[in-house]
Formats: C-alpha cells, sequence, structure tokens
C-alpha cells in the first residue's frame, strides 16, 4: 500500500511507542530487539558464502 | 504510487484578501492545500486525499466530533467555486468554517497549549478505534474559537494500517508535550523556544534541562530520556524498515491506544502556577480608582457601541481581560494581548470556564510582536499581517512603550493607528497616562531625568489629532490619565 507519509516519524520515536505501551508493548520491544539479534547471527553465514 | 497535485504559487501574506492565493503554511503535506479566496477558506485534495477524506466523511466519529465543534466546520464543495487561477488541480475541494484569528502555539499560555493538547489526544483517541490515525501531530493542527479549542487539519486524517505506531509522536513530543513539561517542571515559559524554533523542542535539548534527580519528573523518563537514547540509536535506521520490524514483531492498534492513554493521563496531570510572589508584585501596577474605573468602562462601552459593530477588535495589554469581555458585547471577536504569561493563562481559564467563544487572549509583548516564521519567514505570519482590526484599545499601554521600552511616542501613535484595518472607519481608544501619575512616575524613576521631554498630555494629543480626528476626550476623576477616541484621517 503506497505510504502517504509526508513526515520523517523518526526510526527512534517509532519504536519507543512500543516500550512506552505497558506490558504488551514491552513483549513488542522484547521481540523486536531479539529478532535484530539474531538476524544479525544469522546473516553472517550467508556473508562468507 | 500517487503523484502529489502540482505546486501553487503563493502570494504574500499582505495581499488584500480578495486576491485567490494558497496559505504559504500548508504545503509541508503536498497531497493538500489551504487555499484563501475571497475571505472564505477552500482546501484542495489531491486524489490519495480525496479518497481518504470520503472515508472520513462517512465516519460516524467525524461526525459527532464535528458536531461537538472539536473540529473544525467541513464541507465539500463543486470545485468549480474556486477561481480559474487555482482550480483543476484537485480531485475534490473543500470549504472550512473561517477562523476568526489565527493565532500560533508560542502566543497561548500554558493551560492554553494543554487544552489544545488534550484535544489532539482525544481525536485521535477517537478515531483510532474507527480505523483512523492522523499523519502528524503538530500545535499547528489546533486553532481557537474564543476560549475553545478546534482541530482544523482535515487534511491530517488517513485510514490506519494495522501494525503501525502513530507517526505524529515526535511531532506531538516536539510542539506539544515538551514545551508543557518544560513550564510544568521547571517554571519556564515555553514560548520563546516555540517561537524561535518552527518544529519544536528536540529530545536532545530537552533532555539536558533534566538531569539529576529531575528525570524522575512525570513522563521525563520515558518521553524524553528513553525517546533520546533510542532516537540516537536507531538514527540510522529507515522508517520503512523499522515499521516492518514492528509489525512483525507484533506492533497492534491497542499499542497505539495504550500510548494515547499514557499521554492523555499525563498531560492531564501537568499544572502550571505562577509563584506566589508573582500576583503580588503584579496588583501593585494596576492600581485604580473605583471612580477611574467605572468612567472608562462607560467611555470604552460608547466608543465601541457607535456607529456599528465592530468585526475584530484588539485589545492591546489587555491585563485581566475586563475591556475585552466589554468589547466583546460590541464585536464579533476580540483578540486580547498580554505580555505576562501568568495573566493571561488566568484569563484563558476564566473565559474557557464561561464557555466564552468571543475572546481570544494570547501572549505577546507589545514591543516585540510576533515575527513571521518558518519558511521565508511567511509560513507563520507575523503578527501585524494578523492584526486587521476595526477597533484597537490601548489602555494604560502607551507609557508602558514610550517609557518602559523607549519607543518614540510619534511611533507608538503610529503603530496602533496602523493596525486599523484600511477603510474599515476603524476606532482608536487610547488611554494616555499623564507623566505625574504614579504609575508613569514609577516607570520615568528608573529612567535618566529628562529623557522623555516630549512624554506629556499635549504633545500625545498634538500627534494623536495628525493621524486621527479625536471624536471624543475624557479626563479620569483621578486628573492623571485621558482618554480619547480617535477615528483615522482618509
Amino acid at each position: 500500500m503506497d505510504h502517504l507519509a509526508y513526515l520523517d516519524a523518526g526510526s527512534g520515536s517509532l519504536i519507543v511507542q512500543a516500550v512506552i505501551g505497558g506490558v504488551a508493548g514491552v513483549a513488542v520491544a522484547a521481540k523486536l530487539y531479539w529478532r535484530r539479534l539474531t538476524s544479525r547471527f544469522r546473516r553472517q553465514p550467508s556473508k562468507q558464502d | 504510487m500517487v503523484a502529489p497535485p502540482p505546486p501553487v504559487p503563493t502570494t504574500p501574506t499582505t495581499e488584500p484578501e480578495s486576491v485567490p492565493r494558497a496559505d504559504p503554511g500548508s504545503f509541508r503535506d503536498p497531497a493538500n492545500r489551504v487555499l484563501h479566496v475571497g475571505g472564505q477558506v477552500f482546501r484542495g485534495l489531491g486524489q490519495q486525499a480525496a479518497e481518504d477524506w470520503r472515508a472520513l466523511a462517512g465516519a460516524e466519529f467525524f461526525d459527532r466530533l464535528r458536531a461537538d465543534g472539536k473540529i473544525c466546520g467541513t464541507e465539500t464543495v463543486d470545485p468549480e467555486t474556486l477561481p480559474a487561477s487555482l482550480a483543476g488541480q484537485w480531485a475534490t475541494v473543500l470549504r472550512h468554517e473561517r477562523i476568526p484569528f489565527v493565532s500560533y502555539p508560542y502566543e497561548w499560555s500554558f493551560a492554553m497549549l494543554r487544552d489544545a493538547a488534550l484535544l489532539h489526544l482525544e481525536i485521535l483517541r477517537t478515531a483510532v478505534p474507527a480505523g483512523f490515525t492522523t499523519k502528524d501531530g503538530s500545535a499547528y493542527n489546533l486553532q481557537w474559537r474564543g476560549a475553545e479549542p478546534c482541530f482544523i487539519d482535515i487534511g491530517s486524517f488517513e485510514p490506519a494500517r494495522d501494525g503501525e505506531p502513530w507517526a505524529g509522536y515526535r511531532q506531538f513530543c516536539q510542539t506539544l508535550l515538551y514545551p508543557l513539561l518544560l513550564q510544568a517542571h521547571l517554571g519556564l515559559d515555553f514560548q520563546p523556544w516555540l517561537r524561535s524554533r518552527i518544529d519544536g523542542i528536540e529530545a536532545g535539548e530537552l533532555r539536558k534541562l533534566f538531569g539529576g534527580t529531575r528525570r524522575f519528573r512525570a513522563g521525563v523518563l520515558k518521553h524524553v530520556h528513553l525517546h533520546d537514547a533510542i532516537q540516537s540509536r536507531y538514527a540510522a535506521a529507515s522508517t520503512g524498515t523499522v515499521r516492518a520490524e514492528l509489525k512483525d514483531a507484533g506492533f497492534s492498534r491497542e499499542l497505539v491506544l495504550a500510548t494515547l492513554r499514557g499521554l492523555e493521563k499525563l498531560v492531564g496531570r501537568l499544572d502550571w502556577q505562577p509563584p506566589a510572589s508573582h500576583w503580588s508584585g503584579y496588583r501593585e501596577t494596576c492600581t485604580y480608582s473605583a471612580a477611574d474605573r467605572e468612567v472608562k468602562e462607560r467611555f470604552v462601552a460608547e466608543a465601541l457601541a457607535e456607529p456599528n459593530r465592530s468585526r475584530l477588535v484588539l485589545d492591546l495589554g489587555a491585563n485581566d481581560g475586563t475591556y475585552s469581555r466589554l468589547a466583546a458585547g460590541y464585536a464579533d471577536y476580540v483578540v486580547a494581548v498580554e505580555s505576562d504569561p501568568a495573566v493571561v493563562d488566568q484569563l484563558y481559564r476564566r473565559l474557557r470556564a464561561d464557555g466564552e467563544r468571543r475572546v481570544l487572549p494570547l501572549v505577546m509583548d507589545l514591543a516585540d510582536p510576533s515575527p513571521g516564521g518558518g519558511w521565508r519567514g511567511v509560513e507563520r505570519g507575523s503578527f501585524a499581517t494578523r492584526a486587521e482590526a476595526d477597533a484597537v484599545l490601548a489602555l494604560a499601554v502607551v507609557h508602558h512603550l514610550a517609557i518602559g521600552r523607549n519607543v518614540p511616542l510619534p511611533e507608538v501613535v503610529d503603530w496602533l493607528v496602523g493596525l486599523l484595518a484600511a477603510d474599515s472607519g476603524g476606532r482608536l481608544v487610547v488611554e494616555f497616562v499623564h507623566p505625574d501619575d504614579p504609575m508613569a512616575a514609577r516607570l520615568l524613576a528608573n529612567k535618566p531625568a529628562g529623557l522623555f521631554p516630549d512624554y506629556h498630555r499635549e504633545e500625545f494629543e498634538r500627534l494623536l489629532g495628525q493621524r486621527c480626528e479625536i471624536v471624543r476626550r475624557l479626563e479620569l476623576p483621578s486628573g492623571t490619565r485621558t482618554l480619547y477616541l480617535g477615528t483615522p484621517r482618509g
């Protein structure tokens, strides 16, 4: 879908909304960080190929 | 992909109202544009914005907010309504209710900014469950009908996409939440910050002011410190990637609502009262005998009662708003300008409690009125370009400018007369405080003797007489103040 987001919402300002959103938000933030962390390890072998 | 509509030529705000023009402050979202034609306000919508509007216009929540006056009056009109110079580029054209006097957040008091913030949050909290969001979160999305805030940026609504946070959160923080934190927690006036920065206060700047135990004040740790830390950490990440990652991680509409509820609770709790010493010092500067007050009120009422009703009255140095309220009986709208933010705040709270929709209180130093701001200095209009009044009240204000601020007396008179709209048959009601009046004497005592040899009644009367026909003059019972009613000479 086309985004007409004329405003730069700010990456940090989007993420912080998960962290401040209470317990459910913390779960989302934890998942986000976990995926970012694991994706780093996942990518490494493909780089060496 | 929808191509944005072609750009519209803008003309400076000093053009007469009859010249159709695009609003110089509405270019940021290319999907739509505010247009002024003959005193009416239109909004041109591009293809995507027109689709969003059709969805919005059919939404129950939008109708309810509009009926409650929380969103400015808006209707679809025939695009042919626009003159040829502006027509042809918009899929849909809307007509908006006209806001009687456009003002900016740096002219509002603390409680005004807080009520504006609460309205923005309420509108979004109502829109989100209905499947809508706002693209931004700016304080400039709001305007006033007297002491009642109203959301004006209809172009900001768009259908919400599941799994996405609020795009306007950062802007909300910068233009609404941070200025409120600054004043509520540190007692600093926020107006100069907003006036000098069109995009508001950055998290990183505010963080420096909230070190030590101050970081534990309400809202600071999360919305300032954490926000800034995460912003710095993800400075290089694109918002597109982050949006996708958040969606994958399970970000939901419920989380948007939780953020909004948290913000509403926080903003509702923020308050500011000036120190008690402020008021004790203040009272000493406004001494009037009951007899003076009564005569003055009658003079002002009679001056405004004839010959016809004023559209816009400016009350300069409005103080507690006594004369603004009086003027509202004879005018469609009154703008009460006062330099003391605490006085304006108290006036606003009273007007709001009374449901007053004809008096707009504003914070502004008359010796330093709001300049033009933003892109090319016209994105936000200067006070001078907005203030085209039918009547000007300048009660107990000339001595503050002429003695307190050293403004030459002829310039003070020129400025007052210049605030009246051309050929409106305008009226100037001005009070001259004689040099021997206790208030003028106190100001003079702070300046070297003999600095203002021309500050006397005869000279003021001569200057006023050059520029105005003096319709009436009246010395107050105290014998140290004179009131004048003048009408500008052709």
